[in-house]
């Protein structure tokens, strides 16, 4: 229960974080997914099956407060998961270029599936779409890059004072 | 044999259960595409936890930018006078208050004017949330269920139509904007009543799609709803065009047009129950009923 209950907890409370305090802002090409930061996250601290369920918790939290009726955020999040599980062996993450590279390619990563899914299942013309890839999706992938160094921070200490261990791949240095 | 297979059973067991996974997030996505009874009862529970952290982070928000904007008002007096600062700050709060008074005493005034005006079947709420996603365009309002709240009934503001209901909870729903790609209205244009569809366009902007060529449309026109679409009653201002493209070939033409409301400045919207259904033709049905009784 304790390694189960934080994750749903922080989960729900960025999805709140997302939906009020980020969407008061006057500029919301920039808002950063905090969720997508913290499934990134996820991958680094709990192992591929509870946490590609947590993953998608992640995603159907997501979908649940979006006028996206598919749900597509609870197929791309576990995928955006394992793809991170895969990734986390082969990619230095320490510091804060390449956290940021980390989270800014999943960010266009996970825009390119859903705009891919939106324009094949909800028949939405893909020329009314590819221009969102610049207004929308650069912006939002940049911002989200740029709060992960600080969210990645964060999480590190939560996640060592609530489980008293060193995360595997982020702390171990040579 | 056995033993073989049990041990490549072990080999891949992280691999089949990755797949096994994502297979499960796809049988929830068909299950929403769907709208199974079992998900929206998920979305509901979901909804009902949430959303009442969603209003209260709504509030403090709200009370915390009138709170700062008050601070850098009050900064810029202290550098001028530091012995009229508390005086300014006391007066200045009183205005504030005032005028956030007077202020919500109007809007609410418009919304009651309208709401008298309009449809005695409406049902005002507040937003208490937006789209986590950039993609999509979403609201979350703190009525639902319990207040009669049904999906697919129309919302609107004052200003215009705002969208209809997506998904309800027992004391919230979510609204989907007309702005979503995902969004169509069946509508007019006010002057010409040359007939077609809204379609949502993201960022505050909509598109007349199935808009005749032969139709004559200008910058400016003003387009309403047609009431055909049985949710929307008839001649709700939906948005302004700003732009006509005859341009290439084909049937139809090219229309975009700008919302009447301002999507990003939601605070209160209406929430009708039910379209206004003409009265005599149900009593003579009534009567007629009473008869063949007899």
């Amino acid at each position: 229960m304790k390694r189960v209950a934080p994750p749903l907890l922080v989960g729900i409370f960025f999805l709140i974080l997302q939906t009020t305090l980020l969407s008061s802002f006057p500029i919301q090409r920039f808002r950063p997914d905090l969720l997508l930061i913290f499934t990134l996250y996820l991958a680094y601290l709990f192992p591929p099956i509870f946490g590609g369920i947590l993953a998608i918790f992640m995603g159907y939290l997501m979908d649940l407060f979006s006028g996206n009726a598919l749900g597509f955020y609870t197929f791309s999040r576990p995928l955006v998961f394992f793809a991170a599980q895969f990734f986390k062996e082969r990619f230095y993450l320490e510091g804060f270029s390449s956290q940021f590279l980390f989270a800014f390619t999943f960010g266009l990563l996970e825009g390119i599936l859903i705009l891919m899914l939106m324009s094949t299942l909800q028949a939405v013309s893909f020329l009314n779409l590819y221009p969102l890839f610049f207004t929308f999706l650069l912006p939002q992938s940049f911002s989200t890059g740029l709060v992960t160094p600080l969210l990645f921070l964060l999480f590190q200490k939560g996640s060592s004072h609530l489980f008293r261990q060193p995360e595997k791949g982020m702390k171990e240095k040579v | 044999m056995r033993a073989r297979d049990f041990f490549l059973f072990r080999e891949y067991s992280l691999l089949i259960s990755i797949i096994l996974l994502l297979l499960f997030a796809l049988v929830l996505m068909s299950l929403r595409a769907k709208q199974r009874k079992g998900v929206e009862y998920v979305d509901a529970l979901l909804m009902e936890f949430c959303s009442p952290f969603q209003k209260a982070s709504h509030l403090v928000i709200k009370t915390v930018q009138g709170t700062f904007q008050q601070y850098v008002f009050l900064g810029d007096l202290q550098k001028e006078n530091r012995a009229l600062k508390k005086r300014i700050a006391e007066l200045q709060e009183e205005n504030h208050r005032i005028r956030e008074i007077e202020l919500a005493n109007e809007r609410l005034r418009k919304l009651l004017s309208f709401r008298e005006k309009n449809s005695p079947t409406m049902v005002g709420a507040e937003v208490i949330g937006r789209d986590p996603s950039s993609w999509f365009k979403s609201i979350t309002i703190d009525k639902g269920q319990r207040d009669g709240v049904k999906k697919g009934m129309a919302v609107i503001s004052p200003a215009g139509v705002i969208g209809q209901i997506l998904k309800t909870a027992p004391d919230y729903a979510t609204v989907l904007l007309i702005t979503d790609y995902n969004s169509a209205i069946d509508s007019i244009v006010e002057r010409t009543r040359a007939k077609a569809i809204v379609e949502g366009k993201g960022e505050n902007r909509c598109q007349l799609k199935y808009l005749l060529r032969s139709e004559e449309v200008a910058l400016g026109d003003v387009v309403v709803t047609s009431g055909s679409s049985g949710n929307f009653p008839k001649g709700l201002m939906v948005g302004e065009i700003k732009k006509v493209d005859k341009k290439g070939h084909g049937v139809f033409q090219f229309a975009e047009l700008v919302p009447s409301a301002d999507m990003t400045q939601l605070e209160e919207v209406f929430v009708i129950m039910e379209p206004p259904l003409p009265t005599e033709p149900l009593e003579e049905k009534g009567k007629k009923g009473k008869k063949t009784k007899k």
